[in-house]
């Protein structure tokens, strides 16, 4: 069978940095091939330069076997070749239905746009991926993440999509929306549409793809048919070297209590939560989106403080009113929208480590830049950040060290209870492993962990206790020995209301 | 990259390089343009528009606009004539209550720009309207003339053989270089203006900061009143009104992003010194004053577009 879409040899360099080298990629019809590797292994690169954005040095690319150029974007769109970014590219004041047929609106004879004809067409493609539930009148600001994704998928689909490169798609997802997104993908398959999968989540690799290509470094490590590869043999061709053990959970014993929660409450968001957290310990927190996981982390950091209830830090009630107050109680909070929470973009790496402790290294409330240097090389070090150096905006790492930076702002501060709110998500396999590993470490040192995820492997791997969330609510404390994927998800689903009604409530 | 060519593609190099370039060329256009006494004086005529422009370089950086600098000015102009002639207060304490009541305007803006959230360019143009139409109707349509010797000095006498006035200004500008590039402020502005909830959210205060800058706009803008009463040694209502265009345009031809998070002070100095040149050197030139202005606005286009086209190339 020919394949619709080759890349062969391709070879892209951003000023000295070598991104790609003779990369070879093949695309069939009718199949999902999955894309894997470290963040900066140049995965981006290739779907650029597959998608137009970009142009390779040296190869070529071959549609339906013929080698083609593509002048931009816009020609790549013309032969069906769309992108669904892992940050989704809507426009929020506008409806689903102007969202999906944004610049190809159907037309009427007099020009102006068809709007009968747009909303029903955008109903078509809605059902097509079984969403039934989606208004095409909604705005796309209030839907859910998932619902925002589907209208995307839509948009490709409007446009005639034969090749659908979707990146990370369920880095935001929750494990339903995950399973609802995969029917949609075999969907789109069966229609015949060829399908470029990037994701780290393996579970949804070995599920979905039918052949998967990795690459390492710009190169790559090579294809093959799903049948061929186990985790471990995938783990080890993104990495270069084998990892024994995915969640390199240590034994800790159990320290003094570091914060007490009794009865916490925000109004309407979180109702009544009441645990405790001990030095040493990693207690896990597991639920769908919008079951006010963030939220409650938010309370205690102080971004949203709590309308009732009490927060005991060492024994002691503290008055929680402001991110200020949280930190100088020992408290960090590694937030889970990196990019809108975590870091400044547009600042040079030490000036987002040093954030969180500015006026601890001040004299006279003058910055003292050789501290903040020596605090950031540190954390280069520390963290195996791969960066230029210090100087370097953190708009231009990766996902996985941008990541690391942020642990590095939070770890700066000392904190006694550390807070982390999806903390590898969107980040690639070796950086999670690292993640992992310092959590163990920090856990050992005696700091308090409380960790949110959306991927149970991670909370069973990593958790001491599970603590199961719904609707705003506590559903279980579950324990490490009898914390299965069962358990904890039956405390997470039971007596749910309609899925995507859930996420829209946000 | 090196070092070298990374300090030669910024904005405010650029900028520099294109105000070496016209300085030369107006210089040749005219022998009246480059002497010292014509050249102080256009430093001491740009001394309002200055002073404004350091705070307003914050202002910007937090991708914030205050469009009632004009107005504050106006406003505190009046009150001074007022307080020493109507009220009979002695000199000294009406400058003082002036500058206490600009003070009070920027605070207010500041109130209303964090605590009630409201947009600053709709707040600052709301108080546009309103500190103008107190400026207004306090001064009832007359002008107060006839201040002692000793205020004019300010505006219009030298200290070591320089404008008073630019003395005061360049305190100002230092001040202003110092806290934005060396202090936890300056590094909060920044923040603030590059991504507000992650500067929250690092615990950074955020409100107060903000507070705080519309507040000093309000009070270099009183400044700047007492320093234009003196100058001119009258007060009329409509004074500055219009002068928060130009101090715009400084600080943003000054490579200042108007979306923040962005922006020098030594940039803003530059960008008003390029200006005021081109109108001095141009008049000189016999150009009239409304095509003079058809050239500032060309010129903040093209620097600003030139500064655009370099730091795409050098983000890559």
């Amino acid at each position: 069978m020919t394949p619709i879409l080759e890349l062969k040899n391709i070879s892209k360099a951003f000023g000295p940095v070598k991104v790609l080298t003779g990369v070879d990629f093949d695309l069939r019809p009718g199949e999902v091939h999955a894309l894997m590797g470290e963040n900066g292994a140049g995965k981006s690169t290739m779907i650029r330069i597959a998608a137009g954005d970009h142009r390779a040095e040296e190869g070529e690319i071959r549609l339906d076997g013929k080698p083609r150029r593509f002048a931009g974007p816009r020609e790549a769109q013309g032969e069906g070749i769309i992108v669904v970014h892992q940050e989704l590219l809507l426009f929020p004041a506008l409806s689903v239905a102007e969202n999906v047929f944004l610049g190809h609106q159907p037309k009427t004879a007099a020009g102006l746009v068809d709007w009968g004809r747009m909303r029903r067409e955008a109903r078509d493609l809605l059902d097509r991926l079984d969403c039934p539930n989606l208004d095409v009148d909604q705005r796309v600001s209030r839907l859910s993440v998932a619902d925002r994704q589907r209208v995307e998928i839509a948009r490709a689909l409007s446009r005639n999509a034969r090749v659908l490169i979707m990146d990370e798609p369920t880095a935001a997802l929750a494990e339903a929306d995950v399973r609802r997104l995969l029917e949609v993908v075999r969907r789109l398959r069966s229609e015949g549409v060829a399908i470029v999968y990037v994701s780290h989540r393996m579970n949804e690799i070995f599920e979905i793809a039918d052949r998967v290509t990795v690459l390492r470094d710009g190169v790559s490590v090579g294809t093959r048919p799903i049948a061929e590869v186990t985790e471990a043999s995938l783990v080890s061709m993104m990495v270069g070297r084998d990892i024994h053990q995915l969640f390199p959970k240590e034994d800790i014993p159990r320290g003094e209590k570091r914060l007490e929660l009794r009865g916490v409450s925000l109004a309407g968001v979180v109702e009544d939560i009441s645990f405790d957290l001990h030095a040493g310990e990693i207690l896990g927190i597991a639920g769908l989106v919008g079951s006010g996981r963030t939220e409650l982390a938010q309370t205690i950091f102080g971004v949203t403080p709590a309308t009732s209830g009490e927060i005991l830090v060492d024994g002691k009630p503290q008055k929680i009113a402001s991110v200020r107050e949280a930190i100088d109680a020992g408290i960090a909070y590694v937030p889970e929208d990196r990019g809108s929470h975590g870091i400044i973009r547009a600042q040079p790496l030490r000036e987002n480590v040093s954030m969180a402790i500015l006026d601890r290294l001040t004299k006279f409330s003058v910055v003292d830049t050789g501290r903040e240097q020596s605090l950031a090389t540190d954390a280069i070090k520390r963290f195996s950040i791969r960066a230029r150096d210090a100087r370097q905006r953190v708009g231009q790492l990766s996902g996985g060290n941008q990541q690391k930076v942020v642990l590095a702002k939070w770890l700066a501060t000392e904190p006694k209870i550390l807070i982390l709110d999806e903390p590898t998500r969107g980040v690639d396999v070796g950086a999670k492993t690292e993640i992992h590993r310092l959590m163990g470490e920090l856990a050992k040192k005696g700091l308090a962990i409380l960790m949110i995820s959306s991927e149970l492997p991670e909370v069973l791997g990593m958790s001491d206790r599970v603590l199961v969330m719904r609707e705003g609510r506590l559903s279980a404390i579950v324990d490490r020995k009898d914390a299965s994927p069962a358990a904890v998800g039956a405390a997470m689903m039971q007596g749910r209301r309609e899925p995507a009604r859930a996420g829209a409530a946000r | 990259m090196t070092a070298m060519t990374r300090i030669l593609i910024r904005h405010e190099a650029i900028l520099g390089i294109l105000f070496v370039v016209v300085l030369i060329a107006m210089a040749s256009q005219n022998d009246r343009f480059l002497t010292t006494a014509n050249l102080l004086n256009q430093a001491r005529l740009m001394t309002e528009v200055g002073l404004i422009a350091i705070p307003m370089t914050f202002v910007i950086v937090t991708g914030g606009i205050d469009l009632s600098v004009g107005s504050i000015l106006g406003l505190c102009a009046i009150l001074l004539g007022v307080f020493w002639q109507n009220l009979g207060l002695p000199l000294p304490a009406a400058i003082g209550l002036s500058l206490a009541a600009g003070t009070a305007a920027g605070f207010a803006n500041g109130l209303i720009v964090t605590r009630f959230r409201v947009p600053p360019l709709i707040a600052t143009l709301a108080t546009l309207a309103l500190y103008r139409g107190l400026a207004e109707g306090i001064s009832q349509a007359r002008s107060v003339r006839g201040y002692p010797d000793w205020f004019a000095v300010l505006g219009r006498g030298d200290f070591l053989g320089i404008p008073t006035q630019l003395w005061l200004f360049a305190l100002v500008a230092a001040l202003g270089i110092f806290i934005l590039r060396f202090t936890t402020f300056g590094r909060t502005t920044y923040a603030i203006g590059n991504n507000e909830a992650a500067a929250e959210f690092s615990g950074l205060p955020v409100e107060r900061t903000k507070l705080l800058i519309y507040t000093a706009s309000g009070f270099i803008s009183a400044l700047a009143a007492i320093v234009f009463v003196s100058r001119v040694s009258t007060t009329r209502s409509d004074m500055g009104s219009g002068i928060e265009l130009e101090v715009i345009t400084a600080v943003v031809l000054g490579g200042t992003s108007i979306f923040g998070g962005r922006g020098m002070v030594i940039g803003t100095l530059i960008g008003l010194c390029l200006m005021q040149i081109l109108q001095n050197g141009l008049s000189l030139s016999g150009v009239r004053g409304d095509g003079t202005t058809v050239v500032i606005g060309a010129v903040l286009i093209v620097a600003v577009l030139i500064s655009n086209l370099l730091s795409r190339f050098s983000s890559d």
